[in-house]
């Protein structure tokens, strides 16, 4: 901190602050075109100068970038400083006499009519006075270079490349909305939205929350979802071969620092939505492949995302972010999933670790947790369909079978399986460790899709702020959430924006795990779109009809009731002593504060035991509320009544409900 | 790759030496840009082929040099160690040339005249042009092959290296900065200073730095930076590594202007000899420092010059300063602290360490009670163009007076003409007027004077000249190279540009010299990077020195000088004989009148292209 005086006001300020930060916390308008918070100071309309008292010298500066790092004294309406305003203000108004902003300015300054006449004049009201918002705008919130500066000096102006129409502009309206004279506009409005200056507003919000906030959040804009490694292993949630454990001592060696410095280099979006002001996907460049068809070929890589450096580094026990993003090239070329790779070779490997498979059962292959060369086999395996690899290829729930069929094990061992298998309705899960939340239970085992985080995120909610503490608390939020998260795929959109970056003052609403701004954004978006006013609650309406049809249809497949949302035991609880010894303290602590069980003289095993029995109990009394909240019968069915209330009481729905 | 130790330096200086001693002569040709444009080197191969011929070529070395700097008298041999100046010279000479070397004699009509003594002056040193001259940063210059490392190496490069391998980076800087040494490239900030600014924010902020080596050179007339690269390359890598090491970086850049094609061609040369000698790349010297150059090529935008500016275009951005409040040396290219030193700055370095930095603060000017920064040492480059007898590149030390360059360098006014002011500081510089003839040429003198040193550009201007037109011209080339960003910097020119437009077709109004002077005042208070800033310079000392021409344009609508076709009409005085030659000439058939009898010339139909002025012998066209 620093203290300097503005005008004959002290205040204190970081260091680095540039003296209009400096001044706007005093009141103090200082005359700016080209500044904005949302951008970097430009520097270009230098209508900001004042004056600054450094020691004995005094010198001219622009406030907006200029740092404050010694304790000086500014004036902001010295003599000199409003005369050279006044003729900045004169030059900008011989050549856009007709701009409102300058026309303003101007005659604060007490201008009317310009002494020079300038040849280049431009009498639009509209003009573009080349204060640079749009062109750092562009590049700096949205991360295009759609449009640019072109030519010197008189010839200056702002231009697509080459001066045609570049097709990348998908018309994200920024570079309009920023600018401060109307000389860009749109044209055509993508979509055709019946009230586009209210899209405009609510949109400008996010990018404005993008711009100033990210960095200090998520940093989606600097990594993206990998940014969650290193909070995962602090909370003891990224799974650590095959979901046993939550951390490691390793992980830091996956910290996405270590990517942003070493391979993700080029600071740049992978254009997975261009235009996208979040921009989270990123790319590796120049990564030399070891192994496979393309050995030794440098090629680019997408992500990786959290999901695939939990998946195919900690979950398989390799900590090497060089394995990580080959694995993660080889599964995009070969069109795997990096998630269903990584859990299911995770399912693999405690199984050869536990003597179900063998060298001889996998042809070779020494499947220990941490062996790359292996880990790389069996993905090429699977991509070439030869080997091992198309066992593996087929997913734990066919695993399961197969080993139980083929390598005729014993009752034990296949229900070790089950335990440890970590798939839902066949789907792997993917990379949270769920242990200790029971709402994310319900998260990954009532989700329709299967085993996936997308449809209820409440570990956080649930363990770490204990906001939903209460069985009807757990079940109301496994009902909002996926209702909530269900209206992006209905609407298209992507969910990332609505909270992983948030309003700068989201923590004092009254449920910030909602992110109301945002919600009352979507409504809003909605509403402008099409023209049919909704409200939060019509939101979640349109989701429900839509989520209980598909739940219909599920349990006409097969996929629709109690039995289907069965989890994992390693989803809910420690499977092994040893699982239960690596976190006794905290086990043994709920077992006597949570379940009054006397835990004296009981053996690991014992406790074990009646922990699960417990958790077990607890996640089928969590179905119970769920299902009675969303509406259906004791099995996890919709009821009839429930369709009818949603108006999705079709013929064809309700002769498959008759059925139940 | 050979590495080098200091012991084999000097062992392949004296083998160099003794073989150049081998010789009986050596035979310079310069090899210069302008020299190469007179086809110098095929004077060159015709040179070697007549020696060969004759037998000789084992008795006389034909060396293609760097620019020698009589870039007026091109193309030019130097015969040494005799020192003899042989200008003008064409091929068919050659074996005369080859004769009179044999018979140690002279070719008396390839010598130099002096005009004032009428005599013709065999050798070099005794010619005013070169007596004047203090070499340090063209010590080399047109003495030996710049694509020879071997050459350099025998006059000492890389010795300076040699000697500051063992030295602390503080003293490698107070050296530096004892020396007095301040930026070439117009700032005139202390080298060792910025040296050690860098040096300092790499140690606190634990970052590698860089450095870069500014040759874009974008001045109208200055050819600097140019020649010292094509003359001696190696003493501006010397200079870098020796900085590298200082400030401890692994990597150095030299952004060098397209338009540059030989420089570039034998920096090249150079950097690969000198990495083939290991004194560029890994483990330099055997003494595990590493430091590569890089050489990036800039496409010829005058405020690339501009530090800023110059980094961003070497980041692949648009070549447009940005604010300077935190220094490159803080934090500059790639964020990371950055020396930017011109050509000549570098050039200066290992001189600094070879004789020392009190040597150095020994010559040049200023008061030496104060400390060496307040001062000007050294010596500096200038390009001497415009109305000059002797056009050419020229290194004087500092505080020499204008009217010594001009008149004894410079050899004064061609064409029996008056001098009228002198513009030196580039572009953005300013014209000096007769009465500051006696001012001496340093930083702080020219500065306080309204003009700058600049990088080194001086335009000599005879009393043919109109001030306003030259304000006008610079104001124009500023117009056109001004990035545009900030609003002083794009919108004055424009407009002083427009006025003195005006005022030069006689539309000119009085007000407009307080309106210039106001404009002029919030570009240089208010523009975001030296260019702005010092934009107005022309109009300002103009107007400071000649502010009487201005008033014949604005009041009288006249142009004493007789340059602005608006404000001139042409006509015959009784003088003419009638010999029709510029009726013959005019283009446009203005100009009538019977043989032997006086001629008229039709000023409706006049297009005032001065070429009737050219042809008359008998002084009879006027000028009004």
């Amino acid at each position: 901190m620093i203290e300097i005086k503005i005008d004959g006001k002290k205040i204190e300020i970081e260091k680095g602050s540039t003296i209009l930060e400096a001044a706007k916390k005093l009141d103090i308008t200082i005359p700016a075109i080209c500044s904005r918070e949302v951008v970097e100071a430009y520097g270009a309309c230098r209508l900001c100068v004042v004056d600054v008292k450094e020691g004995d010298q005094t010198g001219m500066v622009t406030s907006c970038n200029y740092p404050i790092r010694n304790e000086i004294e500014v004036f902001t309406q010295s003599d000199r400083v409003k005369k050279t305003r006044k003729m900045l203000l004169e030059m900008m108004l011989s050549r856009w006499p007709n701009v409102n902003l300058i026309k303003k300015f101007a005659e604060e300054y007490g201008i009317t009519k310009p002494r020079m006449i300038n040849p280049f004049v431009d009498y639009s009201e509209n003009a573009c006075i080349l204060c640079g918002l749009c062109v750092n705008a562009c590049e700096e919130i949205v991360w295009e270079k759609i449009i640019g500066f072109a030519g010197r000096g008189e010839n200056r102006r702002v231009v697509m490349p080459f001066e045609k129409h570049y097709d990348a502009c998908i018309g994200c309206s920024t570079c309009a909305n920023i600018c401060p004279t109307g000389a860009i506009y749109m044209t055509d409005i993508p979509n055709h939205p019946v009230d586009e200056k209210r899209i405009d507003k609510y949109g400008m919000k996010i990018t404005e929350q993008m711009a100033l906030l990210d960095d200090q959040q998520c940093d989606m804009r600097g990594i993206g979802t990998a940014h969650l490694t290193q909070i995962m292993n602090d909370y003891d949630l990224l799974p650590t071969t095959n979901y046993r454990f939550g951390s490691h001592k390793e992980a830091d060696k996956l910290h996405s620092d270590v990517f942003k410095k070493k391979y993700i280099t080029q600071g740049l979006p992978d254009g997975c939505w261009l235009g996208c002001t979040m921009s989270c996907a990123k790319s590796a460049d120049d990564f030399e492949l070891k192994t496979g068809p393309y050995k030794g070929h440098k090629v680019i890589i997408d992500g990786p995302e959290y999901e695939t450096v939990a998946g195919c580094g900690a979950n398989l026990g390799i900590f090497n972010p060089e394995f990580v993003l080959e694995a993660n090239f080889y599964c995009d070329t070969y069109g795997i999933d990096t998630i269903s790779y990584a859990t299911g070779l995770a399912f693999a490997m405690e199984c050869f670790e536990n003597g179900i498979l063998d060298k001889e059962r996998t042809g070779g292959l020494e499947l220990t947790f941490g062996n790359e060369d292996a880990a790389f086999e069996i993905l090429h395996q699977m991509g070439r369909g030869q080997g091992f690899g198309i066992i593996v290829g087929q997913g734990i729930r066919k695993m399961k079978k197969i080993y139980a069929k083929k390598f005729n094990l014993s009752h034990e061992q296949i229900q070790f399986m089950q335990d440890i298998g970590m798939e839902c309705k066949g789907l792997e899960y993917s990379e949270y460790v769920t242990k200790e939340s029971l709402a994310m239970q319900g998260g990954y085992g009532l989700a329709l899709k299967g085993a996936q985080h997308d449809e209820a995120w409440l570990i956080f909610m649930d363990m770490v702020n204990n906001q939903i503490p209460t069985f009807e608390d757990k079940a109301e939020a496994l009902h909002y959430f996926p209702m909530f998260r269900t209206w992006f795929g209905l609407m298209g959109l992507c969910k990332l924006p609505w909270n992983d970056v948030e309003p700068a003052d989201n923590a004092e609403t009254d449920e910030p795990a909602k992110v109301p701004g945002h919600v009352e954004g979507y409504v809003n978006f909605f509403s402008a779109m099409t023209g049919k006013e909704i409200d939060k609650h019509e939101l979640i309406r349109q989701s429900e009809r839509v989520y209980n049809f598909q739940r219909v249809f599920n349990f006409r497949l097969g996929y629709g009731n109690r039995e289907s949302d069965r989890i994992p035991y390693r989803s809910a609880g420690p499977v092994t002593v040893e699982e239960y010894e690596s976190r006794a303290e905290r086990y043994d602590k709920q077992l006597i504060e949570k379940w009054n069980y006397n835990i004296a003289g009981k053996t690991s095993k014992e406790k074990r035991d009646h922990l699960r029995k417990m958790r077990e109990k607890d996640y089928q009394h969590l179905c119970d509320v769920v299902y009675k909240r969303r509406g259906w019968d004791n099995n996890g069915v919709p009821t009839i009544e429930k369709m009818k209330e949603l108006g999705m009481a079709l013929p064809s729905v309700v002769e498959v409900l008759k059925r139940v | 790759m050979k590495k080098l130790t200091p012991d084999q330096i000097k062992r392949i200086q004296e083998k160099r030496t003794n073989e150049i001693r081998k010789y009986k002569s050596s035979l310079m040709v310069c090899a210069g840009t302008g020299c190469v444009s007179a086809d110098s080197l095929t004077l060159k191969e015709l040179l070697e082929k007549e020696l060969r011929k004759n037998s000789l070529q084992d008795k006389y070395l034909v060396v293609p040099t760097g620019c020698n700097g009589f870039c007026a008298q091109g193309p030019i041999l130097v015969i040494q160690p005799e020192g003899i100046f042989y200008q003008k010279v064409s091929p068919e000479l050659i074996p005369e040339i080859i004769e009179n070397l044999e018979n140690e004699t002279y070719v008396e009509k390839l010598l130099f005249q002096d005009k004032e003594s009428n005599t013709l002056i065999p050798k070099m040193e005794n010619i005013k042009f070169f007596s004047k001259q203090r070499l340090i940063a063209l010590r080399n210059k047109g003495i030996i092959d710049p694509e020879n490392i071997d050459d350099s190496i025998a006059r000492g490069a890389y010795l300076s290296l040699v000697k500051i391998m063992d030295m602390k980076p503080e003293d490698i800087i107070d050296e530096v900065k004892n020396s007095g040494l301040r930026g070439r490239g117009g700032g005139g900030f202390p080298t060792g200073k910025k040296w050690e600014v860098s040096y300092n924010a790499a140690k606190e902020k634990k970052e590698i730095p860089y450095i870069i080596c500014n040759a874009d050179e974008g001045d109208p007339g200055a050819f600097m930076d140019r020649s010292i690269i094509e003359a001696d390359p190696h003493t501006v890598i010397e200079g870098m590594i020796i900085g590298a090491k200082a400030i401890g970086t692994a990597a150095g850049y030299v952004y060098i202007r397209k338009e540059y094609p030989l420089a570039l061609k034998r920096l090249q040369i150079a950097i690969e000899q000198a990495k083939e000698y290991g004194l560029l790349g890994e483990n330099i010297l055997n003494s595990g420092f590493n430091f590569e150059i890089y050489v990036h090529r800039g496409a010829g935008a005058f405020v690339c010059g501009e530090s800023t500016a110059l980094i961003a275009s070497i980041g692949g951005k648009a070549g447009e300063p940005t604010a300077s409040y935190i220094y490159p040396a803080e934090t500059g290219f790639k964020g990371k602290p950055t020396i930017v030193n011109n050509v000549e700055t570098w050039a200066n370095i290992p001189v600094i360490f070879e004789k020392g930095a009190n040597w150095f603060a020994s010559i040049g000017s200023g008061d030496k009670s104060f400390s060496v920064h307040k001062r000007s040492t050294g010596t500096k480059v200038f390009s001497l163009v415009g109305d000059i007898e002797n056009t050419g590149l020229v290194e004087v030390p500092m505080g020499i007076t204008l009217r010594e360059i001009i008149y004894d360098i410079g050899g004064g006014i061609p064409n029996g003409r008056d001098f009228k002011a002198i513009q030196t500081g580039g572009p953005s510089g300013g014209c000096l007027p007769k009465s500051l003839l006696d001012l001496a040429v340093d930083f702080d003198t020219l500065t306080e004077a309204g003009s700058m040193m600049g990088s080194g550009g001086m335009i000599v201007m005879d009393d043919k000249t109109c001030m306003v037109d030259v304000a006008k011209y610079f104001i124009n080339f500023l117009k056109d190279e001004s990035c545009g960003k900030c609003t002083p910097c794009r919108e004055g020119l424009i407009t002083l540009s427009d006025i003195l437009t005006k005022i030069t077709a006689g539309k000119g109004e009085e007000k407009y010299l307080d309106l210039m002077k106001e404009l002029a005042e919030t570009m240089e208070i208010a523009s975001l990077c030296a260019l702005g800033q010092t934009a107005a310079n022309p109009v300002l000392s103009t107007i400071k020195y000649f502010r009487e021409e201005y008033e014949s344009h604005i009041k009288d609508k006249k142009c004493p000088a007789g340059i602005c076709k608006e404000l001139i009409s042409y006509s015959i005085n009784e003088n003419c004989t009638g010999c029709t030659i510029c009726a013959k000439k005019c283009p446009v058939e203005a100009i009538s009148g019977e043989s032997k009898e006086k001629h008229i010339i039709d000023k409706n139909k006049c297009i005032k292209c001065n070429v009737c002025y050219e042809v008359c012998k008998f002084d009879a066209i006027i000028i009004e």
